[in-house]
Parts: C-alpha cells; sequence; structure tokens
C-alpha cells in the first residue's frame, strides 16, 4: 500500500425470490435461477477462479442472500437446472444444424454448444451440483467476502411498523449464513438498501458490523458525513454504512453512456426463442407455446435503431477491456483528487446487482476480470478492498444517523409503496402482528410437536409473503399474477394456519403439503418473532 | 375442475364466517356497513381518481435497473398481466381471476401427468376485504408523501351508531388529522367512505408524523359533536429530503469503532468540507449550489436543499 491512496470497493447483490414448485415444471418464474446460474454465477465463479489460477490478488463482496442459497442447495431445482442445461446443448446442437450455411451464426451455435456444456461439467462434476461451496471457497481463500441479506429480501422500511418482522428478517438472514458458511457475516446488504434507523439495535444484537445504503443515505445522513460518500460512516447505535459512489455507478448505470450499452456487445432482446421459426422451437420455449427468451442470441447492439449485425465475441472483448481501462482511469483521477482533502485514504465503493454482470450485461464478468488483473498488475494509486478490511484498518469515523433512504427510483418508497401494491402492505402489517401473536400465546412448543410446525410454517409464509419482489414485480408490470398469487398464497396460507392453531385443529396433511412447496429455512425457528 | 372444498375455506371466507358470527344481532347496522361496503367497492375507481389527484407527484419512474431482470417474462404473461388496475372492481376481479386460476390449473395437470400427485390440496385464496379491527397505520412513501390506511371494525361502527344513532356514518364524513409533531402543527384532510386508504402530501420532511382518524358532521345544524375521534396511527419519522449543512455544528464527533474512543473534530479544519463543492462538482451534481464558490460560513447559514434524484437520475435504480 506504499503508493496506494485510496481504495475501490466492488459489492455485488445477488438475489432471486424464492421460486420452487414441485407440483408443475410450468413456472416460467423458476427459470430466472437457471438463467442467473448459467449467465451470471458461473461466469463469476469461472473468472474467480482463472483469477486465482493467475495468482492475481483481488477483492469483491457479494451478498448471497437466504431465498438464493435455500434455492441453490434444494435438490429438485438443481436437478432442473441439469435438466435446463441439458435442453441448451440438445438445442445448440440442432442450431449447428440448422444455420450450417451461415458461417457467423454456425460460430455462435458452436460458442453455445460449449459453453452450456461446459456449465454443466462445472455444475454437476466440478461443484457436485452446489455452487454455494464455490463461492465459500472464495471466501476461505480471501479474496471474496459474502454478506448476508434480510431473510427474504423483505423492505425494511416498510415492515418495521411490527418491529418484531424485522428483526426476523436479519435473525433468519444471519442463521442462514452461518449454515452455509460456517461464521458470522460481517456485513448485510439491506433489502433495496431501505434503510431505517430501528433496525440498527437488531443489526447490533445479531453481529452485524457494516450495511451498504444509497448515496443519499450517507450524504443525507445527520449530521451531515463531512467526507461525504468516501468514508464509511457509524450510526450511535454502532452500525458502519457505507453509501454509494456516485460517479461509478453511473458509469455503469447510466442508460445513455452506460458500459453495457455498448453496441459490440451482445443484443439481450434478439433471441432465437423470438426469432427462430415457431414449429422448430416450440419445445424450446413456453410450454404453453408463448415464445420465451431461450438464452441464445445472435445479435449484438449494434446501434440504436438500426438493424442488428451478428455479435462478434472478440469485438466485445475489445469492448470490455477498453471500458475496463476507462473505469480504472477514472477512479484514478477521482482518487487524485480527494485523498489530498481526506483524513483516511477515501473508499470508492460500488455496489451492483450481481445478476447486471452476466445476465443483462453478459460481458460484465470478463469486465471484471480484465478490470481486476489491471488493478494487480498496472501501476495505479489505489487497491481493492472489502468493506471489513477498510473498517479494521481505519475504525475511526464519523459518528452520524444514516439518512432512511433506499436505492429505488428516486431513492425512497415508492417502487414498493404505490398505487399499483399499496393495497399489499395492511395484509402484510395484520400477518406480522398475529405471528407475534402467535408466539405469545404458544411460546417454546415442544421440539416434535405438530404446532410448533404449524407455528414454524406460519413464520415461513410470513417471510415468503414479504419478498420485496411481489412488490417490486406488480410496479414493474411484468410477470403481475405471478406475483399476486404469491402473494395470495402465503396470506393465505399463513392465516388458514393461524386460523387451525388457534382452533387447535391443525390440518397435518394441509401443512405437510404446504411444507412441500414452501420449504425455504427448514431449521427455523418462530420463537425469533417473540 | 378443482374446487376448494369445505375445509380448505379461504381466508375470505373465514373473515366472513367470523363476520357472521357477530352480525346476527345487528341487523340494521349490518344492512349498512354492507351496503357501505358494496359502494366502497363499486365506487373504487373514482376513489382512486381522487387519491390520484393527490399523489400524482409520486407516479412511479420508470425503472431502469438490473432489477428488470424480471422482465425475462413470457410476451404471453406480458399481455394477461396487463390489467394492472388492481382495484378497480373487487367483485369481478375476484371472479375472473378465480376462472383463470382454475383453467390455468386444469392445463398444467394435462400437461403435467408425473408431478400432479405431490400436491393433493388444491388451494385458492384471496386477500380479505378487510380484516373487521379498527386501525389507523401510517408509512413514508417519499420525504414528503405518507401513506394512510385505516379501518373501523363492526363493533366500534356499532358503537358510534348506537351513541350518535342509525344515520351516523351518513351524516358524517371522514376527515384525517395529520400532526407534525417535531414542528407542532396539524392539518385536516377531508376523506370519503369510498376509500381505506391515502396519500397526504406534507410540505416538511425529516419530521416526526402522526395521523388521526375522525368524523366530523356534513351538517352544520345535527345534533352530533363537532368532531369524533376515532383512532391515532403509529408515529412515524418521515426521511430527510437534503444535506444538513444547516445542522452541522462547529465541530462533529468520530468514534473508533475498535475501542470506542470518541474524538471530537472541528469542522473548519476539514479540508474535505472546504472543498465539497469542487469534489462533488466532478459529478456535476452539486453545480447549481457552488456555481459562485459559496464559502462554508454561508453555508452553515443557508438550508441548503438538493435534490439528488432531479439532478442525476441515474443514481438511483
Amino acid at each position: 500500500m506504499a503508493n496506494k491512496k485510496g481504495y475501490v470497493s466492488f459489492v455485488l447483490h445477488a438475489h432471486l425470490p424464492f421460486i420452487h414448485h414441485p407440483e408443475s415444471e410450468d413456472y416460467l418464474e423458476e427459470q430466472w435461477l437457471y438463467e442467473a446460474i448459467s449467465e451470471t454465477y458461473i461466469p463469476l465463479l469461472l473468472n474467480f477462479k482463472k483469477l486465482e489460477e493467475e495468482k492475481v490478488n483481488f477483492r469483491i463482496t457479494m451478498s448471497l442472500t437466504p431465498p438464493l442459497l435455500n434455492m441453490l442447495d434444494n435438490k429438485l431445482l438443481q436437478q432442473r437446472y441439469i435438466k435446463y442445461l441439458k435442453k441448451h446443448i440438445e438445442l445448440s446442437e440442432k442450431e449447428l444444424v440448422r444455420v450450417k450455411n451461415n458461417e457467423k451464426e454456425y460460430n455462435l451455435a458452436k460458442y453455445y454448444f460449449e459453453r452450456y456444456s461446459k456449465d454443466l461439467h462445472v455444475f454437476r462434476d466440478v461443484y457436485n451440483c452446489n455452487i454455494i461451496q464455490g463461492f465459500k471457497h472464495f471466501q476461505d481463500i480471501g479474496v471474496l467476502e459474502i454478506i448476508t441479506c434480510g431473510a427474504t429480501h423483505g423492505y425494511f422500511p416498510i415492515l418495521y411498523i411490527t418491529e418484531q418482522t424485522v428483526k426476523a428478517q436479519i435473525a433468519v438472514g444471519v442463521q442462514t449464513y452461518e449454515k452455509y458458511f460456517g461464521r458470522k457475516p460481517r456485513g448485510i446488504w439491506l433489502p433495496e438498501c431501505g434503510y431505517v434507523p430501528e433496525a440498527d439495535k437488531y443489526l447490533k444484537e445479531f453481529g452485524i458490523d457494516y450495511i451498504i445504503t444509497e448515496s443519499h443515505g450517507i450524504l443525507y445522513a445527520n449530521p451531515t458525513p463531512i467526507y461525504g460518500t468516501f468514508a464509511p460512516i457509524v450510526s450511535p447505535e454502532g452500525v458502519v454504512a457505507f453509501g454509494r459512489d456516485i460517479e461509478s455507478s453511473r458509469q455503469v448505470w447510466s442508460s445513455i453512456n452506460g458500459y453495457p450499452g455498448d453496441f459490440n456487445y451482445r443484443e439481450f432482446y434478439r433471441d432465437i426463442g423470438y426469432d427462430a421459426p415457431y414449429d422448430y422451437i416450440k419445445p424450446y420455449i413456453a410450454s404453453n407455446g408463448a415464445r420465451v427468451h431461450t438464452g441464445l442470441k445472435y445479435y449484438r447492439i449494434t446501434g440504436k435503431d438500426c438493424e442488428k449485425d451478428y455479435y462478434n465475441i472478440q469485438w466485445a472483448k475489445d469492448s470490455a477491456e477498453k471500458q475496463a481501462g476507462h473505469f480504472f482511469d477514472s477512479r484514478e483521477a477521482q482518487i487524485d483528487k480527494l485523498a489530498p482533502i481526506m483524513g483516511n485514504p477515501p473508499i470508492i465503493l460500488c455496489p451492483y446487482d450481481a445478476e447486471l454482470y452476466g445476465h443483462w450485461w453478459y460481458e460484465g464478468p470478463y469486465w471484471l476480470y480484465i478490470l481486476f488483473k489491471k488493478i494487480y498488475y498496472d501501476d495505479c494509486n489505489f487497491e481493492l478492498i472489502t468493506p471489513s478490511e477498510y473498517i479494521d484498518k481505519y475504525p475511526l469515523m464519523q459518528v452520524s444517523t444514516p439518512c432512511r433512504s433506499s436505492w429505488g427510483a428516486n431513492g425512497y418508497s415508492e417502487v414498493w409503496l404505490n398505487q399499483t401494491n399499496d393495497y399489499v402492505h395492511r395484509h402484510l402489517h395484520v400477518a406480522g402482528d398475529r405471528m407475534v401473536e402467535l408466539t405469545h400465546l404458544y411460546p417454546n412448543e415442544d421440539k416434535d410437536s405438530l404446532r410448533r410446525k404449524a407455528l414454524n410454517q406460519c413464520a415461513r409464509e410470513l417471510l415468503l409473503a414479504q419478498s420485496s419482489d411481489w412488490l417490486f414485480i406488480i410496479t414493474n408490470g411484468t410477470m403481475v399474477d405471478y406475483a399476486k398469487k404469491r402473494i395470495k398464497d402465503h396470506i393465505g396460507r399463513f392465516t388458514k394456519l393461524y386460523y387451525q392453531i388457534k382452533d387447535d385443529k391443525i390440518d397435518e396433511k394441509f401443512l405437510k403439503d404446504i411444507n412441500k412447496i414452501d420449504c425455504i429455512f427448514p431449521e427455523i425457528d418462530y420463537m425469533i418473532y417473540y | 375442475m378443482p374446487r376448494k372444498s369445505k375445509d380448505e375455506l379461504d381466508i375470505l371466507d373465514n373473515e366472513k364466517i367470523n363476520k357472521n358470527k357477530t352480525s346476527t344481532k345487528r341487523n340494521n347496522t349490518k344492512k349498512s356497513v354492507a351496503t357501505s361496503k358494496l359502494n366502497s367497492m363499486e365506487n373504487k375507481t373514482e376513489s382512486k381518481v381522487k387519491r390520484t389527484k393527490s399523489s400524482q407527484k409520486s407516479k412511479i419512474v420508470k425503472d431502469e435497473s438490473p432489477k428488470s431482470k424480471k422482465i425475462t417474462s413470457t410476451k404471453s404473461s406480458k399481455t394477461t398481466s396487463a390489467s394492472k388496475k388492481t382495484t378497480s372492481s373487487k367483485v369481478t376481479k375476484k371472479a375472473s381471476s378465480s376462472a383463470k386460476s382454475t383453467k390455468k390449473r386444469a392445463t398444467k395437470k394435462l400437461s403435467n401427468e408425473k408431478t400432479k400427485t405431490i400436491i393433493s390440496n388444491v388451494e385458492y385464496y384471496d386477500l380479505p376485504y378487510r380484516y373487521n379491527q379498527t386501525v389507523i397505520k401510517i408509512l413514508a412513501q417519499t420525504p414528503t408523501n405518507l401513506f394512510v390506511y385505516w379501518d373501523i371494525s363492526d363493533e366500534d361502527r356499532n358503537f358510534y351508531i348506537e351513541k350518535y344513532g342509525e344515520d351516523f356514518f351518513n351524516n358524517t364524513k371522514p376527515v384525517l388529522i395529520i400532526t407534525n409533531k417535531t414542528m407542532n402543527y396539524s392539518f385536516e384532510v377531508e376523506i370519503n367512505d369510498y376509500a381505506n386508504s391515502w396519500y397526504v402530501h406534507l410540505n416538511d420532511a425529516d419530521c416526526d408524523y402522526s395521523v388521526e382518524l375522525g368524523r366530523r358532521p356534513i351538517y352544520t345544524n345535527s345534533n352530533i359533536a363537532e368532531y369524533i375521534y376515532i383512532s391515532t396511527s403509529n408515529d412515524i419519522e418521515m426521511p430527510n429530503n437534503h444535506i444538513l449543512f444547516d445542522r452541522l455544528g462547529k465541530s462533529v464527533f468520530f468514534r473508533n469503532i475498535k475501542n470506542n474512543f470518541v474524538e471530537e473534530k472541528e469542522v473548519s479544519s476539514i479540508s474535505f468540507i472546504k472543498n465539497i463543492g469542487k469534489v462533488y462538482n466532478i459529478y456535476e451534481l452539486y453545480q447549481e449550489i457552488y456555481k459562485n464558490e459559496i464559502e462554508m460560513e454561508e453555508l452553515n447559514k443557508n438550508n441548503i436543499k438538493l435534490n439528488l434524484s432531479s439532478s442525476n437520475s441515474s443514481t438511483f435504480k
């Protein structure tokens, strides 16, 4: 660190809502997981691996949320992912025949064939169907810091009216982390970066050192943090908050000139699921015959409102390398300006949705790989760091209460509370109150009693109903029916069990049936709501 | 056709049953409640329009975030889910969605012989229309928009009817009294019985608020008191929406989180705060404020309001 004047910290938030339907294979929503594994999680792991093999010392932080961990650990979903891969391999094999007269398409079909075959090998043979181990490995060798998240990504600024529901989100988030990683998490990704000071005492209670907030979580804090987002602050309760850097986010995120919009990058919206002849593609699209993305995409972004040109892997790589260079130079310049006027060396925190890398921005994982390599080998004024390492090095920080905020559109709660979804909140609040009521009516039930099982299932149903994802989807206007159904199902199952418990008429079969579907958090203890 | 069996009553039915149990004694009331409910269902669209007016500003901006991963949806689901107006008509909604869901299940069953036995209990749920509790709760939607929802239990309705007469709910109108506890003032918003939630615009962010639900007589010559209190909400602190330079004193405190040792630092001695304008000019963010190189002393005097979202749309997803 002799000539290092500052730090850059990458935080990738990997999250998907818990989607598990043993009763049917027709839920397209289940594919979000498979797409994310193939396009984001495996590519990240493979790039980390390459860096490890090349002895590049790097640092990255990732939140792997409890629903995601539960799904990655789920045998049925693992089997279905293998099935998904086999179908993709089959389809790309067929493509090799269908497009054999078009060299560019043929080369891409071959690329997809090899890529999905490799995914299958990596998933089944290297990771034994469980990629959590892959991430754990990188945490164990010290290059990756994994942090936790709220149990089901429940949005604290809406839930905190019944504080125990926030406490439970944190408690189960920490417990799930311990189960998979064998230690306590030091950091938490607050679901949607939704910060309320009321959660601080619970974060402390469960041993959380730090949180990530949106930029104005720090900039609007009280009293004003005098180093802006370039140094963490500590709340009066003792929770350290890091704020998102504005400039670096904009470089990646901007819809106008953000990196993912490069014309050489793969075009997400052109997919053979829509382009190939219907009868040919039918076995690989939705079971009801609706055309959907297959993941096989032959075009690059090319330009605005123009005919799309074929995707060229080398050109895409060239663009990623150029942009990694740009990002690198920008951080150097930023740190040059900041370092002389700071107390401690500045930290530039760059949090992103993990699924941006690979799923949306196909070349994102490669971009990270190049960038990390560049930071390691090139002469530069900064170093990569994790928030924990920064705290340990520079424990002196300003005392200030972060601003109530989120990373949703406009920075507060509009995405999760607006006229499309506000009807949900009273149900979430009532269910939360009822869960607390149940724990006080029936505390510490016997370990194997039916009532305890029912109470634990109530806790699962409540947690699942609280996923911020459902509210987000309703606001966003796609897959709305599914999100609404999930809210109804979980509130419905919760309420039915609530009455059964209170009437002492627990329907064992019903309990067993819903436990098969909503099997998240097998070890949950409902007393977290006490 | 899979239909719910008797012992699989959904929660709506549960609520109904509970209600019916207690409603036999008070036929008259029940009727008026029922009609008002019906009215409220039918007029939901109308009330929605009214509500929209009060909170038009809060219309959700299109999200350009990666969260649109959920757009990996099918074209078909896009079309089926186009009906965004969830509250347009509860009655029709329920009917159509139940029909939809049974249809979906039927096709699924055909296409999926293998998995059909896993879950034998076919479930269908709808959210309860209400929980028959007297409640008022508030949430912060934005620093200056407060969301409030409420309900009055049948028992409480009866209480008021017994006390003030059968036409109590026809002769009075609901009001919300919003109290800013930090700045110690209140104001009143007239609402209507067709709505069960509302968005209230506030002038002052970053303050503590609570809201009271009450009723006022519609006619001045009525024999009902001027104001009838019903219930009070939870307290909330609205988010802050600007940099609090105005509250920054002469010094700030630093804590070493390893040993909890606290240090006091004078703000004027910290070079960052003197340069903050330049630093953030990098982002073209604070240009407006710093275009004339405002000195720190002036900053301390003025209450500077920044709106990050308007100057930097890409900051927030």
